[in-house]
């Protein structure tokens, strides 16, 4: 079981376990690229504190069977995040989006799902109001534009 | 926030759903599956959308707040996750970005439930001055919850729709070429059209599609009776893409268009040529031999096939795609078809032969040599079926699912015994085996490992996974027998066999659903068919004096009776006389139709749940 080294952002170098890492489809490309040099992979998108949370899910579903079936199965249902995939994810927003940020630029994309899933956990049921309140997000649409929405997807209420 | 893009993109994160719903691994046991019937809703092609009228943006710098960081792609990977129509509507209120990335969404697939919303649809499509240009966000419209209502002024306001991947008319029936014609008509992105039970579609329409939409990936022109096979030979021509094909009740359907879909179309994976009585044997062969991904191939009363069609294929060449092939009633394909077809198409799951009436235990016993691939098989009116032909097929093939062995009136108890010991059997259907006793319905009822573990002293009495149990017209069996005799298993669980023998079946499958007893005179009283599901209204009343079926509710009412008045059994039944020629119950084409999804809707059968209203048995 061999180790690999990531730089994070910051020029943090951090060693891991060469399976773990390779979650990441990225990571594993560009360790098939380097060859056995045992020069640190770079990621100047992600930083230390991300890193070390991503390193940790990775690490956690390092024996996760290839997952053929996210594509089908799992893009809709939104209630069903493992317990500890739920647990891991009670960070603050900033972290959150950044976790989602790096999943997506690392290609994890059992993570990246996780992610979108607590996300769309989060706007589940609410009020538009309520949405714009927990993301902190700017009404910007004059008051006739919010109306012709109303108006226009007034079927999507029924059901 | 994100300014609002190009319509039109493909996020990364949402693969076409063609890739994964054409897996030729699907779900085992998806025999109701068809390309329009599946659940598998994955987002296709979903696009950040323009507001039609662009204003300038606000250019109000308020400081981006963490969700700012998210591209288009992520929070449209976040908005596919929801399922509601509400809570996308709400994020398209909640700011300019967001509804730009949530818009498509919500449009991908409008709900056309009931009447009101179809017409709050059609009214946005036509709105001139909409806020987004709808009609080009809607990939996928399925208008078969109002079949009945649908008529070619209904659909003119989706004639603007020119990016629709799925189009679901099922049943429409009102429906003509005008108005489907007008609907796929400059249409190049469709990939599956349905339009069964449409019967007034001719040509006209086939030849739109064929002109028009290239990608076409299935078509259902079930009972589309008036569509001629040069249609057919067209869309062969011009829409090579095609995967799945289902041409059941286009009566015309000859070899010509069959063996040119062969020829040119070398996608297939599906094909239904169900009363597609003109088609040969010639056609089956080109099938088998050039469509390497052929995984369903359903022939089910295609009278003209006989050995020929089999005993012509290159001798050493096989059909490793092959899962399921249904011959159903094709009475002159014989034992040696079957042994080639088994040779050649080693991994087949699914195996119809019900109505292939002169095979014999020759055909049994080469069925057996697909061992553990075999899940399912019909040989229902196979009446020259012996009992040793059932039981090397049990010890054979133990991962049987569904067996239905109707009519095949030799067996006797020693092959239901050998069943009951199946692990992982769910349905068994046993119509007319008027030689069982109440011995056989014992056996199902004991917990499986008993069977298993006899000698060894194991019992691990892990509950039956019998779900659907078919025995009408099995005169023999009795409400009141005496089990102890019976049984004399006594290291197993002593409880059972005080009860009786359906009593027992019923508390010893927790997930029974179905359990049919018509014409069977013991169990054709008042106090038990009051927890029967209503016969179907196009029944005599000779044949609703008969029927006697549970399920649902009912079976769970009927177990609840029964566990409360162990002690009081009916003594009369209300003895009327059936008749032996009315084959009522589950004796071959329920199952056939339920399997097939949606072929053979008319069937008259009781044994068929979609003419199942359950709530009605809610009283």
């Amino acid at each position: 079981m061999s180790a690999i080294t990531l730089t994070s952002s910051d020029g943090i170098e951090m060693s891991v376990d060469r399976t773990t890492a390779e979650r990441s489809v990225l990571i594993k490309n560009m360790l098939d690229d380097l060859g056995d040099s045992g020069d640190a992979v770079p990621l100047p998108n992600v930083n230390e504190a991300v890193l070390k949370k991503v390193i940790e899910w990775c690490e956690h579903h390092k024996n996760d069977a290839p997952s053929a079936s996210d594509d089908d199965d799992n893009r809709r249902k939104t209630t069903d995040i493992d317990e500890w995939d739920q647990k891991f994810m009670q960070v603050d927003q900033e972290m959150l989006f950044e976790i989602i940020l790096a999943a997506n630029y690392l290609d994890i994309k059992a993570l990246l799902d996780v992610g979108c899933k607590t996300v769309a956990n989060m706007i589940k049921g609410k009020s538009p109001e309520e949405i714009r309140k927990t993301f902190n997000i700017q009404n910007d649409f004059t008051p006739e534009e919010e109306d012709q929405i109303r108006r226009e997807n007034e079927w999507a209420e029924d059901r | 926030m994100p300014r609002p893009r190009e319509a039109g993109r493909h996020p990364s994160a949402a693969p076409s759903e063609t890739s994964g719903s054409t897996s030729p691994e699907r779900a085992a046991d998806d025999d109701t599956d068809f390309f329009m019937a599946q659940g598998n809703d994955s987002q296709s092609s979903i696009g950040v959308a323009n507001f039609r009228d662009s204003h300038p943006q606000n250019v109000r710098s308020a400081p981006l707040p963490p969700i700012g960081r998210l591209p288009p792609e992520i929070l449209i990977a976040i908005f596919s996750k929801l399922v509601s129509p509400v809570d996308m509507r709400n994020c398209m209120l909640v700011c300019r970005g967001w509804a730009s990335n949530s818009v498509g969404i919500l449009w991908h697939r409008p709900s056309c439930n009931s009447w009101s919303n179809l017409g709050r649809v059609t009214t946005s499509l036509g709105e001139p001055n909409s806020l987004f240009n709808y009609a080009d966000l809607i990939k996928r419209l399925n208008l078969s919850a109002l079949s009945n209502q649908v008529n070619d002024g209904t659909i003119v306001p989706f004639n603007q729709c020119k990016r629709i991947e799925r189009l679901t008319l099922t049943g429409c029936k009102q429906l003509t070429d005008k108005g489907v014609s007008d609907l796929v008509e400059g249409n190049r992105h469709l990939q599956a059209l349905d339009v069964s039970e449409i019967k007034y579609l001719t040509d006209h329409t086939l030849e739109t599609v064929s002109r028009d939409c290239p990608r076409l990936q299935g078509l259902n022109i079930t009972n589309c009776v008036a569509i001629t096979d040069d249609a057919l030979l067209e869309v062969s021509q011009k829409c090579r893409q095609i995967k799945r094909l289902k041409l059941n009740g286009v009566w015309s359907v000859r070899d010509q268009s069959i063996l040119s879909f062969a020829e040119n179309c070398p996608s297939i994976l599906e094909i239904d040529l169900h009363n597609c009585n003109m088609v040969t044997s010639k056609s089956v062969t080109a099938l088998l031999t050039t469509l390497r991904h052929l995984r369903e191939l359903r022939l089910a009363h295609c009278t003209q096939i006989d050995d020929s069609a089999f005993m012509s294929l290159p001798p050493t060449m096989t059909f490793d795609s092959l899962r399921i092939l249904d011959l159903t009633a094709c009475e002159n394909v014989r034992d040696e078809s079957v042994e080639k077809i088994v040779q050649a198409a080693p991994r087949l799951r699914n195996l119809v032969l019900a109505k292939c009436r002169f095979i014999t235990d020759r055909s049994v016993m080469a069925i057996c040599r697909l061992g553990k691939n075999l899940h399912y098989v019909h040989l229902g009116h196979c009446s020259n079926i012996s009992d040793a032909a059932v039981i090397a097929l049990v010890k054979s093939c133990n991962r049987i699912r569904y067996i239905d062995l109707a009519c095949c009136n030799r067996l006797t108890d020693h092959s239901v015994q050998q069943l009951a010991t199946l692990p992982k059997l769910r349905r068994i259907g046993l119509v007319k085996c008027q030689a069982i006793t109440d011995q056989s319905i014992l056996a199902l009822a004991r917990p499986r490992a008993s069977a298993h573990h006899h000698h060894s002293g194991c019992h691990n009495s892990s509950s039956s996974s019998l779900e659907r149990v078919h025995l009408s017209y099995c005169v023999q069996l009795k409400m009141d027998v005496c089990v102890t005799r019976a049984m004399s298993l006594e290291s197993v669980n002593a409880n059972i066999f005080f009860h009786q023998g359906i009593h027992a079946l019923l508390n010893h499958c927790p997930r029974l659903t179905h359990l049919s007893l018509t014409g069977v005179q013991e169990f054709l009283h008042e106090s038990l068919t009051t927890f029967c599901r209503e016969a179907p209204p196009e029944f005599t009343q000779q044949q609703r004096d008969v029927f006697c079926v549970f399920s649902g509710d009912g079976v769970t009412r009927l177990r609840e009776y029964l566990n409360k008045n162990k002690a009081s059994y009916p003594e009369e039944t209300e003895a009327t006389m059936y008749d032996d020629d009315e084959e009522l119950d589950g004796d071959g084409d329920g199952d056939e139709g339920r399997m097939a999804g949606m072929m053979n809707a008319a069937v008259i059968n009781d044994d068929d749940d979609e003419f199942l209203d359950v709530s009605t048995l809610n009283t």
